[in-house]
């Protein structure tokens, strides 16, 4: 079976002329791993997942995604399967509902039907937001809350890859603790393709887990 | 005094008027403002400049040809061009071109619709009536794109994050961009509305004043500022919107990622 993501021989640097992020990098993601991406500050990991969604170009290279460069799949269409989630969560300013009902909005999502308050509410509940009202205005939560609200609007619009971008980093120990049930369930019980970065030591509790490590300019995985 | 007749103002009089200037400078020497540089500049260019103006007019008017009218018109909006891209900070994405480009394009229809349609004039470019419409034109809607294409760049940068966000979750860049694009276009265009609400109540502009000074029946000349008001409050809107939409294209690259980077 061919793997859900395929990354060949890919280069990055930020200007022309500059210095390259990484050189020459491999990578294959099989449907339902989680891989878990670790390195030093500054060693490439966040701007890996974002070549992966083309939120930055590579220098060479490419990136297959279901087989198909990533470069010919429609940016709305490739971002909507494989979707990123910024390190610091962002929130328009409007309710918790019309946040999570966000992507339903664009063009992309209108063919869609936008979950109903009924089904918002109970991700709410697995989502640790008990407390949190669809009428809340979502600029006022915690980052905490705002984060795992994030990753729910970010499995809403449901992909079939997501990427995590140190998703505990700006939380306390409680928060991030949820963070980490989140992942797990995702991986586990709804067997989720995710790629996640992390300065942390985090080790999640999944069967199909996999290690990587950015070390001088290349990706060693386990 | 009759009405059209015109009183000229004499060289010594118009001494008499650097008076005004005097109490300027006066005031920013008690002050300790530090402008007495910049109100000379600006007075010696104020008068450099017009008297310059008058004689090109002057020649321009007798001359009565279409290219040398479409010549200036050229200048005039290259120059505007010139003096948005001394507001707007933008070194990353190049915007000049398409900016004169639309510019040139729409205010030349917009003149040609009010000097030939409107006011009815024969032949359509005759100087006298094309070139200060068109001036007004240039005039008016170059502050309001400085202020739209500034806006548009400073806000991109600072919430490039929820832009990202929206590009993330499958918006296109015209989605993940609206609110700032927007945002942008209403800035600009507010002062041509505003002063839509303020004319004859609040202030007399520019053009009716002149022409009243210059001996025109009032009733005449706000005919000709209505004419105005419309036209400037259309242009403005017609060259903020094109504009607008190509640099907000340029923003982003070929997969609709971000290219404005961070501060």
């Amino acid at each position: 079976m061919s793997p859900l993501l395929e990354i060949k021989d890919l280069s990055f640097g930020y200007d022309k002329g500059s210095a390259p992020v990484f050189e020459h990098l491999d990578l294959v993601v099989q449907k339902g791993e989680c891989v878990i991406v670790k390195g030093a500050s500054g060693s490439g990991k966040s701007t890996l997942l974002r070549l992966i969604c083309r939120l930055n170009i590579p220098r060479s290279g490419e990136i297959l995604f279901k087989s198909k460069n990533v470069a010919e799949i429609p940016p709305p269409e490739l971002r909507s399967k494989i979707t990123y989630v910024q390190q610091i969560p962002q929130m328009i300013d409007g309710t918790v509902r019309d946040n999570l009902r966000l992507p339903f909005t664009f063009a992309r999502g209108q063919h869609k039907a936008a979950p109903d308050d009924a089904a918002l509410m109970r991700m709410l509940d697995a989502f640790y937001l008990h407390g949190v009202s669809l009428n809340q205005f979502a600029l006022k939560l915690s980052v905490g809350q705002k984060q795992r609200l994030s990753i729910m609007r970010a499995i809403l619009n449901e992909p079939d890859m997501l990427l995590l971008d140190e998703p505990t980093s700006a939380l306390d120990a409680e928060s991030a603790a949820m963070v980490f049930s989140i992942i797990e369930r995702l991986s586990t019980s709804e067997g989720k393709t995710l790629v996640i970065v992390t300065h942390s030591d985090y080790s999640p509790a999944v069967p199909k887990v996999r290690k990587c490590i950015f070390r001088n300019g290349k990706l060693e995985c386990a | 005094m009759r009405m059209n007749q015109i009183i000229e103002i004499s060289i010594p009089q118009l001494l008499l008027a650097l008076l005004f200037i005097l109490v300027a400078q006066a005031a920013s020497l008690i002050h300790k403002l530090g402008l007495g540089r910049d109100i000379s500049i600006g007075t010696i260019r104020t008068v450099a400049q017009l008297f310059l103006m008058g004689y090109a007019l002057t020649f321009i008017f007798g001359a009565q040809t279409l290219w040398l009218t479409l010549g200036i018109f050229v200048v005039m909006v290259f120059s505007a061009v010139f003096i948005i891209r001394g507001r707007v900070k933008e070194k990353q994405i190049p915007y000049e071109v398409p900016t004169f480009l639309t510019m040139l394009s729409s205010y030349f229809l917009t003149a040609l619709f009010v000097s030939w349609l409107v006011i009815g004039v024969h032949p359509w470019w005759e100087p006298r009536y094309f070139i200060p419409t068109a001036g007004m034109v240039i005039g008016n809607s170059m502050s309001a794109l400085a202020i739209s294409i500034e806006r548009l760049f400073s806000q991109m940068r600072q919430q490039r994050d929820v832009v990202e966000m929206k590009l993330c979750l499958g918006a296109n860049c015209r989605e993940a961009s609206a609110d700032i694009f927007k945002g942008a276009l209403k800035a600009g265009m507010i002062p041509s509305i505003n002063a839509m609400m303020g004319v004859g109540l609040v202030f007399i502009p520019g053009m009716m004043s002149g022409q009243i000074l210059a001996g025109a029946d009032p009733l005449i000349a706000i005919r000709y500022q209505i004419v105005v008001m419309f036209m400037l409050v259309g242009s403005t809107a017609i060259s903020s919107i094109i504009v607008m939409r190509i640099i907000r294209r340029r923003c982003f690259g070929q997969s609709e990622e971000l290219l404005v980077s961070p501060e």
